[in-house]
């Protein structure tokens, strides 16, 4: 929680330090985020993306089960 | 949306704030006299519906006995991936058949994805408010798309 105290102190600065407060914060947040992803390590992505094939096979072997439901 | 439920998106660490949370999906599979409880995540960019190794056994699938293979791709495409139907039970919804890639990866999230998962249930995001919405598919009327 923002203190309040800290919150009067910003609203009491010039229009200058607050653009400059408001730059600092956003290159702080802009960083954090990069440093999320850490170099020289191995994120799995799992999702099959494009697996076409294995797509149609599956919705033809869905077909036929649903095919038999109603013989 | 007509019929629908909502449901929060989750985190899935908490170190990472705002960036881990993930829309994951409770519901129960049924395999004959089995069912369990999971999580699936709503990966509309995966072709297929996977479910991990170890979940299959647990619902009492035998690998050796589903014969038909598949190829995944992306980091799945290294493992053995074979078909099987399930049961699937979301909320106060009629149940529905989904059919899953049962993968031999053990450390893949249960995904839900187009095949057959988003071909059943429309589903809306609304990732800034951290939440989703879900309905069973609407048959075609008066298409609304028609214009598009």
């Amino acid at each position: 929680m923002v203190s309040s105290e800290l919150l009067s102190t910003l609203q009491g600065l010039s229009r200058t330090d607050k653009f400059h407060i408001i730059q600092v914060l956003i290159s702080d947040l802009a960083q954090q985020e990069t440093d999320l992803i850490k170099p020289d390590q191995s994120y799995p992505v799992w999702s099959p993306y494009d697996a076409v094939e294995a797509a149609d096979t599956m919705l033809k072997v869905l077909e036929d089960s649903q095919s038999e439901d109603h013989v | 949306m007509f019929n629908s439920e909502q449901y929060p998106f989750v985190s899935s660490d908490t170190a990472l704030g705002e960036a881990s949370f993930r829309p994951y999906l409770p519901l129960t599979l049924v395999y004959q006299q089995s069912s369990i409880v999971v999580s699936g995540l709503l990966d509309t960019g995966a072709s297929v519906n996977v479910l991990p190794y170890s979940l299959g056994v647990e619902l009492g699938y035998e690998w050796e006995q589903q014969t038909t293979a598949l190829s995944l791709t992306g980091n799945l495409a290294t493992y053995e991936a074979r078909v099987i139907l399930l049961q699937a039970v979301i909320g106060n919804f009629e149940p529905v058949r989904l059919v899953f890639a049962w993968t031999q990866a053990t450390n893949v999230p249960l995904i839900l994805g187009q095949v057959n998962f988003f071909m059943e249930f429309d589903v809306c995001f609304y990732r800034s408010q951290l939440k989703f919405e879900i309905s069973p598919k609407s048959l075609p009327s008066n298409s609304s798309f028609e214009s598009i």
